[in-house]
């Protein structure tokens, strides 16, 4: 046991924290499969597969949300194989028309999950308030809630709560305790940028430096170290108990939230201008760019005497597709698995996002009618069960699910026959 | 043959059904590596059966726990199958004994003798190729893929392997270490079945979704230009095409043509050099699970079988049909 806690706590910076939680005996398993083969998870998965396909009972999402949860606990790294993304949007999208699944907990749990995976989530959240998807439930409304307090719009995270409350979201004083805490966090950060203020200005302007920020969260003395560093290598810090911008960087873009003053559309929360100027993460040691251009070296000539080269044209050779010229290949029998030519995978469209799949498939899903009737092509076979899990299946893999299911109903008809059997014998 | 056949349903004027054809859909038809003669039969009855071609009846049979989902011959006398069982069987078809050889972890999807190399090659839905020695009989090897296998094919010393999520994987069979080439189908939809050239120069891949690509090996440009596809199997009725997968492909072992079977019932021959469609046999009760050409190229098996691809519904009956063909339905002009 020793052991193996020793092991999970070698690897732990590969898990991925789970909101809920990891149940440490799957997280053990996980890892140790790792390592050998993987055969008793990929049976599992192919065990949640089948029933995703075979399932007939009235609560499909009941398998979804199953699959889904064991997926997390089992692939700790998250990653490709794990196919949780996939999993998830075909989760989602699969129920959207299902109105009975809108304000269930569980899908109103997937649907957070899957987009806290997005880029944008707060497009996925706006979408959901507009199908009705979750307006019911608490959780929706506090996780879009974080998501506008991550972006530091606390003041949207406040009107999201209100939203809730008005809704009548369930449980109630979820809600209302989420929101309470909310509340405490934006007043502590006001106060402290306050006190920072304060003292800053007592404090004689010098270029100070601040690693990591966060030395203490209320801003009371600070380690302020005192280093003379070149004006060009001077980031500026980050977060509410931010300093004056030092140095010559101007960083006016970024605002204090101050609700004294209310001078700014609540219908266009500027997340950009917030999300953008502090990208540099108050890096140590960044050289700005300076000019270099300046630096010449007189170049002479053979003559001895100084050429002023003319620049309109770039000296140097542009680059160009390597498949436009090919070059003369030598053949090589090393390792022909490098050749791109093989691979036909296209370039994916870059602009496909989850969400905009999502409402293709809505569009689509109205248009499949006409479109079939019309000069379309229709496929002839069960495409929807083969395709409808993380993973494509076979018709032979199905098959074989409904043989087992038959084997089953046999055995247990045997079964029944032969106990009726002893129990007129015995009567 | 003539005065065997006599006693056969006759379905055209070269061709004729099998007689005690399995009790369930055929999953497989595999000729005899050296005469015309033999047939191999697994089916989801359990069973592996050899029929006498000619005779047109059945030699013999072994059981398997559960549906065989492949079968083929290592030599003239000895059969290998493996299915739902997950179990690898070697038949002694002259003294009627069962070996089981191994077992995967999922059931077992195919079974290929590669004769260049002299070994066993069975692919599964646990994801790995299992390499046996037909000699000992033994293991010789796991090699795992990327996903569940769903088809294989032996091109000379080269292993093609189908799997699902449309990959292709080419391996050496030679030097196992790693996998040659990895390639991504060029057919959009689900991989049904590889099967590579006589020539040994590439193979013929056919899609879910009526299409067939001819594939070549050798990774230069030059040779990969030469590369397409096809549609076919395909059916319009009322303005709507009806589109079918394809499940079948064999090989004619001289002239490099090949047939390929949907499940529309339908059998077309091809000739991949002149990219022409060389015959259509007439349309058959339904869907085509399986061909195979004998060693001479003189006959083709056709297993008329429903595959449940339309899920567990009331079907024509399956059965085997064995067919003579010409050089004007199997040679390119």
């Amino acid at each position: 046991m020793a052991e193996s806690e020793a092991e999970w706590e070698l690897c732990k910076e590969n898990i991925q924290p789970l909101r809920r939680g990891r149940a440490i005996s799957a997280l053990h398993q996980a890892l140790q499969q790792q390592e050998g083969s993987s055969t008793a998870l990929n049976q599992q998965k192919q065990a949640y597969e089948t029933e995703l396909r075979m399932y007939d009972g009235d609560d499909p999402l009941d398998v979804w949300d199953r699959y889904i949860k064991w997926t997390e606990q089992n692939y700790p790294q998250g990653g490709k194989e794990s196919s949780l993304t996939i999993l998830l949007e075909r989760a989602v999208m699969k129920f959207t028309e299902e109105k009975k699944y809108h304000n269930d907990a569980r899908y109103v749990d997937l649907w957070i999950r899957f987009a806290e995976g997005c880029l944008e989530p707060l497009d996925v959240y706006c979408y959901m308030q507009a199908q009705g998807i979750g307006t019911m439930q608490a959780s929706f409304y506090i996780a879009w809630s974080e998501e506008y307090e991550k972006r530091g719009n606390s003041r949207m995270a406040d009107s999201i709560f209100q939203d809730g409350l008005k809704c009548g979201a369930e449980p109630l004083d979820k809600l209302q305790q989420f929101h309470k805490a909310l509340q405490a966090r934006v007043c502590r950060q006001m106060m402290a940028a306050v006190v920072d203020k304060e003292k800053v200005d007592d404090e004689p302007q010098e270029p100070q430096r601040i690693s990591l920020v966060e030395l203490k969260a209320k801003g009371k003395k600070k380690a302020a170290v005192p280093i003379n560093r070149v004006a060009g290598s001077i980031g500026f810090a980050r977060g509410l108990q931010c300093t004056q911008p030092l140095g010559p960087v101007k960083n006016s873009r970024l605002m204090i939230y101050d609700e004294n003053k209310e001078h700014f559309d609540p219908q266009e929360p500027k997340v950009e201008s917030w999300m953008a100027p502090p990208s540099a993460k108050a890096k140590e040691n960044e050289q700005r760019p300076d000019k270099w251009t300046n630096a010449k070296l007189p170049q002479k000539s053979r003559f001895g005497h100084t050429v002023v080269v003319p620049p309109p044209k770039p000296n140097f050779q542009p680059f160009v597709e390597e498949s436009d010229q090919p070059p003369a290949v030598t053949p090589c029998k090393i390792n022909p698995a490098v050749n791109t030519v093989l691979s036909a995978r296209k370039p994916r469209r870059e602009e496909q996002t989850p969400l905009k799949r999502l409402q293709e498939r809505q569009h689509h899903m109205q248009l499949q009618q006409e479109d079939e009737s019309k000069s379309g092509e229709k496929s002839m076979y069960c495409k929807e069960l083969l395709f409808s899990g993380a993973t494509e299946f076979s018709f032979e893999e199905l098959r074989t699910e409904r043989y087992r299911q038959k084997c089953i109903q046999r055995l247990e008809a045997g079964r029944s026959g032969r106990n009726s059997q002893e129990h007129s014998q015995s009567s | 043959r003539q005065g065997a056949a006599a006693g056969a349903e006759m379905t055209g004027s070269n061709e004729f059904k099998l007689n005690q054809g399995p009790d369930d859909s055929i999953s497989a038809v595999k000729f005899s590596p050296t005469t015309s003669q033999f047939l191999l039969v697994s089916s989801w009855d359990s069973t592996v059966r050899l029929y006498d071609v000619g005779g047109n009846s059945m030699r013999m049979k072994y059981q398997h726990l559960a549906p065989v989902l492949d079968c083929a011959f290592y030599d003239p006398t000895h059969a290998w199958s493996g299915g739902l069982d997950n179990q690898l069987k070697m038949h002694d078809l002259n003294t009627d004994q069962d070996t089981i050889v191994g077992t995967h972890d999922a059931p077992i999807r195919c079974v290929e003798y590669c004769p260049e190399v002299n070994v066993m090659v069975t692919g599964s839905w646990d994801m790995s190729v299992r390499l046996w020695d037909p000699r000992t009989p033994c293991n010789a090897g796991t090699f795992t893929q990327p996903e569940k296998v769903y088809t294989l094919s032996v091109a000379g010393d080269r292993l093609i392997v189908g799997t699902a999520g449309r990959r292709v994987l080419v391996w050496d069979l030679r030097n196992m270490g790693y996998v040659q080439q990895r390639r991504e189908s060029s057919l959009k939809y689900q991989t049904r079945c590889i099967r590579a050239f006589p020539n040994k120069q590439g193979y013929v891949l056919s899609s879910i979704e009526g299409r067939v690509a001819v594939e070549y090996l050798d990774p230069s440009l030059e040779v990969q230009k030469k590369k397409y596809a096809f549609k076919c199997h395909r059916l319009k009725e009322n303005g709507i095409e009806l589109v079918y997968p394809v499940n079948a492909i064999s090989f004619h072992s001289i002239h490099n043509t090949f047939a390929t079977g949907g499940s529309d019932g339908f059998v077309n021959i091809w000739d991949p050099f002149n990219k022409k469609r060389l015959c259509q046999f007439h349309r058959y009760p339904t869907s085509i699970a399986s061909l195979a050409f004998s060693n001479d190229g003189s006959l083709l098996a056709i297993a008329s079988s429903y595959m449940q691809e339309q899920g567990d519904i009331s079907h024509p009956a399956d059965a085997i049909y064995i067919r003579q063909v010409t050089d004007a339905e199997t040679k390119p002009k």
